[in-house]
């Protein structure tokens, strides 16, 4: 099976946890459900993501050097 | 971090860290002082004050229609889009379709593009020498029987017969060495595919309908035309091409496909499977996933403007898009309608189309407004929530008994 994580497309997602969620919807005046979403079969997301989690997604930005998003996992 | 730059002290790098500005700013910053050959700190401190203000400015404000701004600016130059180009630049034997018609083909995100194509890179070995690359090739490009041999039809015996080009196996199979085996392998699959018993000398195959039958025999060479002995069925040609490597400032082979067939080609050995791509954005989406298909609309709208001259687009504009196409975790088209048809306003739905048979079912099912769009509030005559529709002015009144104003009136207005 091909590693999708290595493909130049995909930036890294990586799991992240309740604090750091909190804290982030926090700074960012958000609702859980207002994030963008992503679906739990996708092939880039860690195998142990569960539906109702939050990925964190650095992408190599073309307006700047590095920008972070958030994805909540769906079913 | 500023180990790199010789001219930048901590005293500078502290008043430059000290504005907000984006790590991309603050290096050009830092680059900009290099060239300068150092600067005071009063200088420095101008400078990054400069950038500071002109980085506020540029900012979008609250409020700000982002959406109907990036229409526009991507609708204006679409204005100037040709209706239909063919021809892949640099890969003139590739047609591949641009303009216009690739543009609202990508965000109406059609489940496959007009002509899906795939750049594919190669690794190692596989790269650099033409031999490896023609290996990959002929496991990617789908193999017909026209191409292996000839077919002939005898219909006094009611026999096809197959006469397999030696030559041409052992190009197309460079690592199988004998070619009696591939004569098998084929004879096999014409067998599974047809449902026939097959006999083979040496490269000939023969065989025939069960029942004398003249149609059930044509039947068969029709068929027999349209099997995959080789390679990618969607593939129906590959083009090798030397390109330059940015990566490694050499030289690498490339090949570019008609068809595509992205996951399968991704696990093909010799693929770089880091940097192949498709052009069919869900086949992205289907093997890497919503983050690869948001970058892949992000290069494939930005392609296409270039391609046209019209790379004065902001990438923002085309960000945005990307991002809300792909904001509910699959690939959405954004149509007439908005968003994959989705409205909440029964009022704004209404104004664009079949009036009354929205005004009608949202009737019937009682629906409800909450007035949050532009189109409601102009119909109903208020203002619209965006810019400065959507800010509120509180204002507090002022007992004046001729004298001083009381503590708690001087409270109320300072809202």
């Amino acid at each position: 099976m091909v590693d999708v994580s290595q493909h130049e497309l995909v930036p890294e997602h990586t799991l992240i946890d309740e604090d750091e969620v909190e804290s982030m919807l926090t700074q960012y005046d958000v609702k859980r459900a207002d994030l963008p979403k992503i679906k739990r079969k996708d092939p880039a997301l860690p195998d142990d993501a569960a539906v109702g989690d939050v990925v964190k997604i650095v992408r190599d930005s073309r307006t700047t050097d590095k920008a972070v998003s958030y994805r909540l996992v769906i079913e | 971090m500023t180990e790199e730059y010789e001219y930048i002290t901590d005293d500078i790098e502290a008043i430059v860290t000290d504005y907000n500005l984006p790590e991309s700013l603050r290096h050009r910053i830092y680059e900009t002082i290099e060239d300068r050959e150092g600067v005071t700190i009063e200088q420095a401190d101008e400078i990054a004050q400069a950038i500071s203000s002109r980085y506020e400015d540029s900012r979008v404000d609250a409020h700000d229609p982002v959406g109907t701004v990036s229409a526009q600016s991507i609708g204006e130059p679409g204005t100037q889009m040709t209706m239909n180009t063919f021809h892949y630049a640099g890969v003139a034997e590739i047609d591949v379709t641009q303009g216009l018609p690739r543009l609202i083909e990508l965000v109406d995100a059609r489940k496959t593009p007009d002509t899906p194509m795939m750049t594919v890179h190669l690794e190692d070995e596989y790269a650099e020498n033409r031999e490896r690359a023609h290996e990959v090739v002929w496991q990617m490009e789908a193999t017909k029987i026209l191409a292996l041999g000839d077919i002939s039809t005898n219909v006094a015996d009611m026999i096809v017969q197959v006469d397999l080009n030696e030559d041409t196996l052992a190009e197309r199979w460079p690592t199988v060495d004998n070619i009696d085996t591939v004569a098998q392998e084929i004879a096999e699959t014409i067998e599974d595919a047809l449902g026939v018993s097959t006999r083979r000398s040496e490269t000939l195959i023969e065989f025939g309908p069960e029942e004398p039958s003249y149609r059930r025999l044509l039947q068969l060479v029709e068929e027999l035309r349209d099997i995959v002995f080789k390679g990618l069925e969607d593939i129906s040609r590959v083009v090798i091409r030397k390109e330059e490597n940015e990566q490694t400032d050499g030289e690498e082979f490339v090949l570019y496909t008609e068809g595509s067939a992205f996951g399968d080609v991704l696990s093909i050995e010799g693929v770089d499977a880091s940097r192949t791509t498709s052009n069919n954005i869900h086949e992205v989406y289907r093997n890497l996933g919503v983050e690869a298909a948001r970058e892949a609309i992000i290069n494939e709208t930005m392609e296409t403007l270039r391609e046209q001259g019209l790379d004065d687009v902001n990438v923002r504009h085309l960000m945005l898009v990307a991002d809300i196409m792909t904001n509910r975790g699959e690939i959405e088209s954004i149509g007439r309608h908005g968003i994959s048809g989705s409205k909440d306003s029964v009022l704004a739905r209404a104004a664009f189309e079949v009036t009354v048979n929205h005004l009608l079912d949202a009737a019937v099912h009682g629906e409800e407004d909450d007035l949050d769009g532009v189109i409601e509030n102009v119909i109903v005559g208020k203002p619209v929530s965006i810019g400065t529709g959507d800010v509120d002015l509180r204002m507090g009144s002022l007992e004046t008994d001729g004298g001083a104003p009381s503590d708690s009136a001087a409270e109320h207005t300072d809202d």
